[in-house]
């Protein structure tokens, strides 16, 4: 809760403090620039670009196939998605037809993506609030299952690689359909026992309820999106508000709260999603087409797409993912613009940490995951 | 369903393996100074042997102390780790030595050829004292409970005090100096915050600490931690943690006969509002009863509490947050600084729950009654004692081993280490409290309970015979 | 990278759109351009950007309330700037592009545009970014400065024209915070 100062006469100085980026819990290299008053944070300046890798510049300077496989770096936690929000872009431009059976095997590998991306944020978080060893490696367990599984489809276990311009890379096997449905049956019950474990604990309702109020006026102003501005009563999913793909075949309704959300609403919209992805995936093997062209574009160092622009966004566990593309028709593109959900929610953090102590700078910066990688770019 | 109970089982085995090694070592180095070497230097002539004999007797505390600090902490933080990873389905540390046996040897030997680095700007001298101040009192401050847990040794009696317990609490108070003076000298805001949060909590915690203690020096009527074990001698009904005695007339009763009852629960009670009504006594004591054994588990789970803030162990961490201040107050410690650091925070939590042992738990105390096992004796026609003397006849003969001490020490570690497995559970399980609401935990929760629990006592052992006067 | 400009798709309807025709009736012109991938595309004057998008975003029938993002382009002979519009309540998109030729922009300055940041502080660091990356300034912002850039780097790396010196990464310059 945002705490009231005692307004004394007592003059007191105001203290600078700087956190990060060599700072245990700021997921990566973030800088932030504290004006402290006693234990309040007064202003924040978030530092970024620790993680720059120039993902744009070298998005027109390599060819169209070469990037594909760099894209997965932008946010390594979901790599998938990366990957389909360029190649959404550049089908829009080429005007290529996707087989159904692509489709839902990218919706598939997405929801999975979501939910291992999911996992890590509730592991981490945990160890923000200072569950320093217990709680926070269950969730790894089960990401771990989700990582064979994708090493298995695509062969590499964080950077996918997977979707590409024009359909996906190979078809799974039965057996790791038959993998997958095993985890999908079993998933919803170890979600419970993560609630068991973490949703009633009182510290754990301390440290969140009431904390980083993130108002629905300021998410939109903010251009928040993903969980974040759902858990403040916003219900903007892309999966139902802008129908892409096959979303629109399958049943699901917008994970959302109807209130300003604070950080326990997060937590618990990111519990919700997980279960919502395990039932889409539970949907998607049923009505996975067992024909289908599995790529519409050859895949090779010759890849290009026509001349035109576009925009395409998907929606990534942590909100927008936009991928404009303006090509000229040759193997490069002419410009590439990335619209990272990371990069948005991070800017409203100032906002968020006004008036906290500085012992819930970490709990509100946990809340609305932020990958570092993916604001820098 | 035990899922890994392989890992379970080469834990178990670790920790037998530790054990025996440390309290090994400790007994052999202390019956070599403290028996052997003063027994052939008093059967020397003149004066100046038996003098330097009744140094070697004076150092045994000292040197089973010295032995035990470090090979303990280390064993701890290996079992800590191991545990920790058995409640995250991991595996833990096992690579170094037999199943990991000596990682923490080889983390301790890392540490200490670490560079010794004070960061610019910084006090050096607070900066090198701070670690210094926080360990000594680990040292001086368990020596009184040294006597408690060995049944009262002779070669440790030296070292208890009629005042123990307010002796081994002042002592572990004392830290708290040290993490200021190590946050403040490193120069460094983290470091700075860390220390200032830790001296306010320490504070704040210490009271329901104290008075928890208090609360069961009041049922025992003496400060003496040796007086305290022996009261509690005779089963798990006559430990501090049921009533600090308020129970014993039970078990006697069953033992003996029902007049034990009487004497225990009818005549105190009797004494205060008079034997008109037969009825008034009985009603009166059953509930001073209940109340006293409410009051101690209450003040046994505060005392718990307290001791984990005290310690700065999760879920009370704040000093060094991880997620807020990099590593609090030993922030810019590496090296053998650091490793102090870390030897006292083990060490102390292995005091604590030594003080726990020795003041809820009954010390050396076996928990199951004396008269039961005298009846299984009885029944199968043996007797344990003398088996034991008979197999350890030729250790016993050179004093190696004391039979009533052993057993004792048995006791203490079993006990002990279940309320440092209880800490790392706990480590293990709950996220970390914020700094303002671990003062209004301590200050608005923790505090008035432990006051009522004070004055409840205070009355209630009025009504039954408590271990005040035996 | 060939200096091949963005290449013109022949046809270019000659119809203002939706939110042309809007625009065009609330007094604002504005010049329709291809369609970005079947979103409407339009493009302002940067004098008039202002009042047209407060006129987008408050008005109920069009209610163009989320600013999705904000790019640079250095296009042939241009500097345009991207804005990418979408509802938060409807199906709406639009995108609209601030041109400015590079011609007119005087040697040493860069081109200017005017901030959005008063609408959206989303606006804020988005353009924060652009300026960052391809040197629009955007006038009546609140603090424009480099930020995935370090403060001192010189250039504006997503330029066609820009040339990465080959060790300025390693050279520590006196005063540089690389």
């Amino acid at each position: 809760m945002a705490i009231e100062l005692p307004t004394t006469g007592l003059k007191t100085d105001e203290m600078i403090i700087n956190m990060g980026p060599q700072h245990p819990a700021t997921h990566g290299v973030l800088r932030l620039i504290l004006t402290l008053d006693g234990e309040f944070v007064k202003h924040t300046e978030p530092v970024c670009g620790h993680l720059h890798r120039a993902q744009e510049w070298q998005g027109q300077n390599r060819t169209l196939f070469q990037y594909q496989a760099l894209i997965d770096r932008v946010d390594y936690l979901s790599g998938m998605f990366t990957s389909w929000a360029m190649a959404r872009a550049a089908e829009l431009i080429d005007g290529c037809e996707i087989s159904e059976r692509a489709e839902f095997l990218r919706v598939m590998v997405a929801e999975m993506n979501r939910i291992s991306s999911h996992l890590l944020w509730l592991g981490t978080y945990l160890i923000d609030l200072g569950a320093m060893f217990g709680f926070p490696f269950y969730p790894f367990r089960e990401r771990e299952k989700l990582l064979d599984l994708f090493e298995e489809i695509a062969g590499q276990r964080m950077m996918f690689n997977y979707i590409r311009i024009g359909g996906v890379m190979r078809a799974p096997k039965d057996d790791w359909l038959k993998r997958l449905e095993a985890f999908t049956e079993e998933f919803p019950k170890r979600v419970d026992e993560y609630e068991a474990i973490v949703t009633e604990n009182p510290i754990f309702l301390k440290r969140t309820k009431g904390i980083g109020i993130l108002k629905k006026e300021v998410a939109m102003d903010y251009g928040v999106t993903g969980p974040t501005i759902r858990a403040s009563g916003v219900p903007i999913d892309l999966r139902r508000t802008k129908p892409y793909s096959v979303y629109p075949k399958l049943k699901f309704d917008v994970v959302g709260m109807d209130k300003d959300g604070d950080t326990w609403d997060r937590y618990i919209c990111r519990i919700r999603e997980m279960r919502q992805s395990n039932e889409i995936i539970k949907q998607c093997l049923d009505m996975l087409p067992k024909e289908g062209e599995l790529l519409a574009k050859k895949q090779n160092a010759g890849l290009r797409i026509k001349a035109g622009e576009g925009f395409a966004a998907v929606e990534s566990p942590r909100g927008t993912l936009g991928c404009y593309i303006i090509s000229n028709g040759s193997d490069r593109a002419y410009r590439f613009k990335w619209r990272n959900p990371s990069f948005c929610n991070l800017s409203v953090l100032p906002e968020l940490l006004k008036n906290h102590p500085i012992a819930d700078v970490m709990a509100i910066f946990g809340s609305i995951d932020v990958i570092l990688p993916d604001v820098d770019r | 369903m035990i899922r890994n109970g392989a890992e379970i089982l080469k834990a178990t085995m670790l920790t037998g393996t530790w054990w025996a090694i440390i309290f090994g070592l400790v007994w052999i180095a202390c019956w070599v100074v403290g028996i052997v070497l003063p027994g052939l230097l008093s059967g020397m002539e003149g004066d100046t042997p038996r003098f330097w004999a009744e140094i070697c007797r004076a150092l045994t505390p000292i040197l089973a102390v010295m032995v035990f600090i470090p090979v303990n902490a280390m064993f701890m933080v290996l079992i800590e780790r191991r545990a920790l990873a058995l409640f995250t389905v991991r595996k833990g540390p096992n690579r170094v030595g037999p199943d990991g046996y000596l990682q923490t040897f080889a983390d301790a030997l890392k540490l200490l050829f670490k560079e010794d680095i004070t960061p610019r700007g910084a006090d050096a001298v607070m900066f090198t004292l701070a670690p210094i101040i926080f360990f000594a009192p680990s040292i001086f401050g368990a020596m009184p409970l040294l006597a408690a847990v060995t049944n009262n040794h002779e070669l440790f009696q030296v070292m208890n005090l009629p005042t123990g317990i307010f002796f081994v609490l002042a002592a572990s108070s004392v830290p708290v100096v040290g993490i200021v003076m190590g946050g403040w000298a490193s120069n460094n805001k983290y470091s700075l915050v860390g220390g200032l949060r830790s001296a306010a909590q320490a504070i704040s915690y210490e009271i329901p600490l104290v008075l928890s203690i208090v609360t069961i020096c009041l049922l025992a009527g003496t400060l003496d931690v040796v007086q305290i074990a022996k009261q509690q001698a005779g089963g798990i009904l006559n430990w501090n943690l049921l009533g600090g005695g308020a129970l014993r007339g039970l078990d006697q009763a069953v033992a003996s006969g029902a007049d034990a009852l009487k004497t225990f629960y009818y005549a105190p009670a009797a004494a205060i509002v008079g034997t008109g009504s037969d009825v008034l006594p009985w009603i009166l004591s059953s509930i001073a009863t209940v109340a006293l054994v409410v009051c101690t588990v209450t003040a046994f789970c505060l005392y718990l509490t307290g001791a984990c803030a005290e310690i700065n162990r999760i879920p009370f961490d704040l000093p060094e947050a991880e997620s807020e201040l990099v590593s609090g107050y030993n922030t810019e410690y590496s090296g053998i600084k650091f490793a102090i650091f870390f030897l006292a925070e083990f060490t102390n939590l292995f005091i604590v729950a030594s003080i726990a042992t020795v003041m809820f738990l009954g010390g050396g105390d076996c928990p199951v009654p004396a008269w039961l096992g005298e009846r299984v004796e009885s029944m199968l026609g043996i007797k344990f004692s003398s088996i034991v003397n008979m197999a350890l006849a030729p250790l016993i003969s050179v004093k190696l081993i004391d039979p009533a001490t052993m057993f004792a020490a048995v006791w203490v570690i079993l006990k002990t280490y279940t309320i440092v497995f209880f800490a790392i559970l706990v480590r293990g399980t709950l996220p970390r409290f914020r700094i303002d609401q671990l003062m209004d935990f301590g200050w608005k929760r923790l505090i008035p309970l432990s006051l009522i629990v004070f004055l409840v006592v205070v009355f209630a052992r009025e009504f039954v015979v408590c271990h005040v006067g035996t | 990278m060939s200096e091949t400009p963005a290449a013109k798709p022949a046809e270019t309807p000659q119809e203002p759109g939706q939110f042309g025709q809007f625009l065009k009736e609330h007094g604002i012109s504005s010049q329709r351009l291809a369609d970005s991938s079947g979103v409407e595309t339009i493009e302002l004057e940067a004098s008039q950007l202002e009042a047209a998008v407060k006129l987008l975003r408050s008005s109920p029938e069009v209610k163009l309330d989320y600013l999705v993002s904000v790019c640079g382009v250095d296009s042939q002979d241009t500097f345009d700037s991207v804005y990418h519009l979408w509802s938060y309540s409807n199906a709406n998109e639009l995108v609209i592009k601030v041109r400015v030729k590079k011609a007119s922009v005087p040697e040493g300055s860069l081109p200017s545009v005017p901030s959005l940041s008063r609408f959206w502080n989303a606006a804020n660091w988005h353009e924060r970014e652009t300026y960052d990356f391809v040197g629009i300034r955007y006038y009546g912002h609140p603090y424009l400065r480099r930020i995935l850039n370090p403060w001192d780097w010189e250039g504006y790396p997503l330029r066609r024209d820009y040339k990465q010196l080959v060790d300025a990464l390693n050279d520590k310059a006196p005063g540089s915070f690389r």
